[in-house]
């Protein structure tokens, strides 16, 4: 037989240990995500046109050019300009960088998304412009994109493995490391996978129920 | 046949003797482009003062209401709200473009009702009117609260406080988005052609609304509508827009029976009311 249950069972405690890893460079990309995107789709939207150009070629910029290349480049070269971070920070910090430029993108459209009158509304009610943008325009404009964040979320978690790339071992380098040392690749490699699959349909899960929370048209 | 003259005119006439307005615009020019819509608007607005603006679509009335709102920039003129300058600040003697803080502390004197209402969809009934008390105005929760439920049970909606827009109809959403601009006490109210969005069956509930507050006299009333018939109900005076200006205007009974332009003739004559005055 292919699968052995008592190896499985045997190398469960090994991977469960790294699974905090996977988890918070997750969740901390996509915190950094969600707050540096906002702030790049406030600057794109800005009627200074210089912060606005400047934000679109460096969205552009960090869009075009792979993940791994950015994580490896804050990593390995950042050091030598003085600035020295743990490898798991700045695979948040790279991780979450790459996916503010996406969500930058989703924010605009959801900001676009919200009817022109509300603005109206909001400034006949002599609302500060920074009350426009967190009493009225945001809650509106967040509800109909939490599917596609839900998505850029369950797409940033299956790609932290590629934090092996600048020595952090989260779950699926880790099932890699057991494999090698036991030369049976199969057991580690389906557990992390099932372990994925659980966690990613749990987040589809979740957003799917904020999503209906959210939805003022079945309250 | 009947006569235009109606008899239920509720009101006493304006009280404006002795006053200074409370709106100003002199000389209001605005474009879009190559599109002259207003074009040279000198009208005065007095407190407490109930006006009806018609004309025909495009002809600026609406344009006139989103200046004074400060939803669109003139492109020329002045205007002042209770003797300030609106898009103006006065530094040294001269004028200078109003930045939003001026902006900010004159608008706040100006209310508004818009064609499509534009509640808020994601808060209820109650929230929506007590939003800016609390986030503007700096009222306390409770007070806010009962402000709203009581102009709510004005214009007639309490039983929905805690519903979301969305579950009501035109003329209820319209009259929640009148209470909407009531709390906040603007000593101008703007109407911008508040029942020409709704069903025709649900135009009289806001219409009643609207009369009901015109008795208060609280604020001056700008009206623009196509409802000739409430025009001259509600009105102490109307004034008649085309192509950019004010082309005509004084009390009901003299505008809407003796036009003394071609155009406002016309434009009457559009609404099955003949040059005397009588529905043809």
């Amino acid at each position: 037989m292919i699968w052995d249950w008592q190896y499985a069972f045997e190398i469960l405690p090994r991977l469960l240990k790294v699974a905090h890893v996977t988890i918070t460079a997750t969740l901390g990309a996509f915190v950094v995500a969600m707050i540096l995107g906002l702030v790049l789709a406030f600057a794109r939207r800005s009627t200074n046109r210089l912060l606005s150009g400047v934000t679109y070629f460096v969205v552009e910029f960090i869009r075009s050019t792979p993940p791994f290349v950015q994580l490896f480049f804050l990593f390995f070269v950042m050091p030598q300009f003085g600035i020295t971070m743990g490898a798991l920070m700045t695979g948040i910090l790279g991780l979450g960088i790459h996916y503010s430029t996406f969500l930058s993108e989703v924010y605009r459209a959801g900001i676009d998304s919200v009817d022109k009158g509300q603005w109206e509304a909001a400034t006949a009610l002599n609302f500060t412009s920074r009350q426009k943008w967190v009493h009225i325009i945001l809650p509106q404009a967040i509800r109909p994109i939490i599917p596609v964040m839900g998505n850029y979320l369950i797409t940033l978690f299956k790609e932290t493995p590629m934090l092996l790339g600048i020595t952090v071992v989260e779950m699926l380098s880790q099932a890699q490391i057991i494999g090698s040392q036991s030369f049976r690749y199969t057991e580690p490699i389906t557990m992390v996978g099932i372990f994925f699959l659980i966690l990613s349909y749990g987040a589809s899960l979740l957003v799917k129920r904020i999503e209906l929370r959210m939805d003022i048209n079945r309250r | 046949m009947s006569n235009i003259q109606s008899t239920e005119r509720p009101h006493t006439e304006a009280p404006i003797e002795g006053k200074d307005p409370i709106v100003r615009f002199k000389n209001i020019s605005k474009s879009f482009g190559d599109l002259q819509v207003l074009n040279g608007v000198d009208f005065d607005l007095y407190p407490g003062e109930r006006v009806a603006i018609i004309g025909p679509s495009g002809s600026g009335k609406t344009t006139m209401a989103r200046l004074l709102m400060t939803l669109e920039e003139p492109t020329d003129g002045f205007i002042e709200v209770d003797g300030r300058q609106l898009w103006h600040k006065e530094v040294n003697g001269n004028f200078k473009k109003a930045d939003e803080k001026h902006l900010h502390e004159v608008r706040g004197d100006i209310g508004m009702v818009f064609q499509h209402f534009h509640l808020f969809p994601h808060m209820t009934v109650l929230k929506n009117l007590m939003e800016a008390p609390i986030k503007v105005k700096g009222m306390s929760k409770a007070k806010a609260r009962e402000e709203a439920l009581a102009m709510l049970e004005k214009v007639g909606m309490a039983g929905f406080a805690d519903q979301y827009p969305a579950r009501l109809s035109g003329g209820q959403q319209q009259r929640v988005a009148i209470a909407r601009a009531l709390v906040m006490h603007p000593k101008v109210m703007l109407f911008d052609e508040p029942t020409s969005a709704l069903d025709p069956e649900t135009v009289g509930e806001v219409l009643e609304v609207i009369k009901e507050i015109a008795k208060d006299r609280e604020m001056a009333m700008l009206l623009i509508t196509h409802e000739m018939s409430f025009a001259r109900d509600i009105a102490d005076r109307i004034a008649f827009f085309d192509e950019g200006k004010i082309q005509e205007e004084g009390p009901p009974s003299q505008l809407l029976n003796e036009p003394k332009t071609e155009r406002l003739g016309e434009f009457l004559h559009r609404f099955g009311i003949d040059g005397k005055g009588h529905n043809v």
